[in-house]
């Protein structure tokens, strides 16, 4: 009996519960087969999870980074800032379409500032991290295994016959095509590799709401640890 | 009509019976009370190390990035950094970019750090949500009070004791980042070079990280749920990683037979097909 009280929605926290596997449990229906229980609930989610959202913008960037240094800091030069951002909405006027393009710019050249520096702390380390890999046991790298030295030539055989696989600047013939051919073969085990893992994180997902129905819901003892 | 052939049947098999016995599967194993071994890869093992090389006192930040949708993978690896944080007594501060996260991560936090006796405001503080990580992570570098203003619970984090003398991410020992999006390439190209920036990510983004880690771009990675079981192994703690082990091996064990299973059937079926040809 006293499993059976801590079991029933009769506290706030069971409700809550409760209302998790009911929404586990409609979303889960698809897998037997399409139904508007589902349907309900794949919308509730999206509607939920959107006006979530107005919440943190509101307080965490409106009024935080706008009302507040504007009224308490006396920042009026950012009054202008959000009107601005809402040019953007100028896109659905056929008439004034062309103010939208401005905030566009203004985002398009941003970010491609932003972005040339992404590329030069991003990519050329690793271009350097490549270059630097010793291929051979010498004086010069007396810590280097036999399987550190046959991983390095794997890396850079791996990395040179992909870029001939991507050289699309002239026609692939001969050793040329060969070379690409092999790098699409590893390009293939790559992605097979984050296929594998994706597998894993959707079992994962899926065996955190089944916990969360063995464990919350039906307070059975999960032994597996 | 010609009767099937076993092959036929097996192509021809309801896949609601496979979820069906991929769901008993995973009850079995989530309930049988085994518990296997991992074996620590390497770029678990380096997230260890630099966190052991921490002092107490230094300064580190959370990127938690991630909502409902993946708090599988992100919340084991979540709660074993932190308490691998709090046994070396170092302040951590949190930050979100992505609005769900931040009160996720909040409770997840209070409720770990509570259980630890880890003061907020002094041991360690959240930033609420701050978005365009970019611009966020540029701003902290120039002027962090500026850039963050207030913590989750509204106060200027200038008050806050665990941000004394913190002026810019400087002065941060360290980044982790819990994600399951690509937000780690902006950490690691627009946050100061002397910064250690680790990854948790869910396994879907991992092996895309590994080119971040052979350049030592990144320090130490944990992989999803598999990852937080053997971080959980090190710090020699039962955490939900250890829970969720079985299940996700003996899940994947099921799998493979499926996949074995249907690829020898349309293989037999090829052949039976050219023979009655």
């Amino acid at each position: 009996m006293d499993w059976l009280q801590q079991f029933l929605p009769l506290s706030a926290e069971r409700l809550n519960i409760w209302i998790g596997v009911l929404c586990t449990l409609a979303i889960y229906s698809l897998l037997y087969r399409e139904n508007p229980v589902y349907r309900f609930f794949e919308h509730m989610y999206i509607g939920l999870a959107a006006g979530y959202s107005l919440g943190p913008v509101t307080i965490d960037i409106l009024y935080r980074y706008w009302v507040e240094p504007i009224w308490l800091q006396g920042y009026w030069a950012w009054a202008f800032v959000v009107p601005y951002g809402m040019y953007l909405y100028f896109i659905f006027s056929e008439r004034y379409g062309w103010v939208s393009r401005i905030v566009i710019g203004t985002l398009i050249g941003a970010s491609s500032g932003v972005f040339f520096q992404q590329f030069s702390s991003l990519y050329l380390p690793q271009l350097n991290s490549t270059l630097k890999k010793p291929l051979w046991i010498g004086s010069a790298n007396p810590d280097l295994t036999v399987g550190m030295v046959i991983n390095n030539i794997l890396f850079v055989a791996i990395l040179l016959s992909v870029l001939t696989y991507f050289t699309f600047s002239y026609e692939q013939r001969g050793p040329v095509k060969r070379v690409a051919i092999w790098g699409r073969w590893f390009l293939m085990i790559g992605l097979g590799a984050i296929f594998g893992n994706t597998v894993m994180a959707r079992m994962a997902l899926l065996i955190g709401r089944i916990y969360y129905l063995l464990n919350d819901w039906l307070m059975l003892r999960v032994g597996g640890g | 009509m010609q009767p099937q052939t076993i092959w036929q049947r097996m192509l021809g098999i309801d896949r609601r019976l496979l979820y069906l016995l991929l769901f008993v599967n995973i009850v079995v194993f989530l309930l049988a009370p085994l518990r296997m071994p991992a074996s620590i890869s390497p770029p678990v093992q380096k997230f260890y190390d630099e966190i052991e090389k921490l002092q107490p006192g230094d300064l580190v930040m959370i990127s938690s990035n991630w909502s409902a949708s993946t708090i599988a993978e992100n919340q084991p690896q979540l709660e074993a950094v932190l308490t691998h944080l709090m046994r070396k007594q170092v302040r951590f501060t949190f930050v979100s970019n992505e609005a769900q996260s931040r009160d996720i991560s909040l409770r997840l936090a209070e409720r770990i750090t509570q259980g630890a006796g880890y003061e907020y405001g002094t041991q360690w503080a959240h930033f609420g949500f701050v978005p365009n990580l970019i611009v966020a992570i540029k701003g902290m570098v120039n002027d962090l009070p500026s850039t963050v203003k207030q913590d989750v619970r509204g106060t200027a984090i200038t008050r806050l004791p665990v941000m004394q003398g913190v002026k810019s991410l400087s002065d941060y020992k360290m980044v982790i980042d819990v994600t399951p999006s690509g937000t780690v390439p902006n950490w690691i190209s627009y946050s100061p070079k002397n910064l250690v920036i680790l990854y948790c990510p869910t396994s879907v983004m991992a092996a895309e990280a590994y080119t971040y880690l052979d350049s030592g771009q990144i320090k130490g990675m944990i992989t999803g749920a598999k990852g937080a079981q053997e971080y959980e192994q090190l710090l020699n703690i039962v955490g939900l990683g250890t829970r969720f082990m079985n299940a996700i091996s003996f899940s994947h064990v099921l799998i493979i037979a499926f996949i074995l299973l249907g690829n020898f059937a349309m293989l037999m079926q090829r052949i039976q097909l050219s023979r009655e040809d």
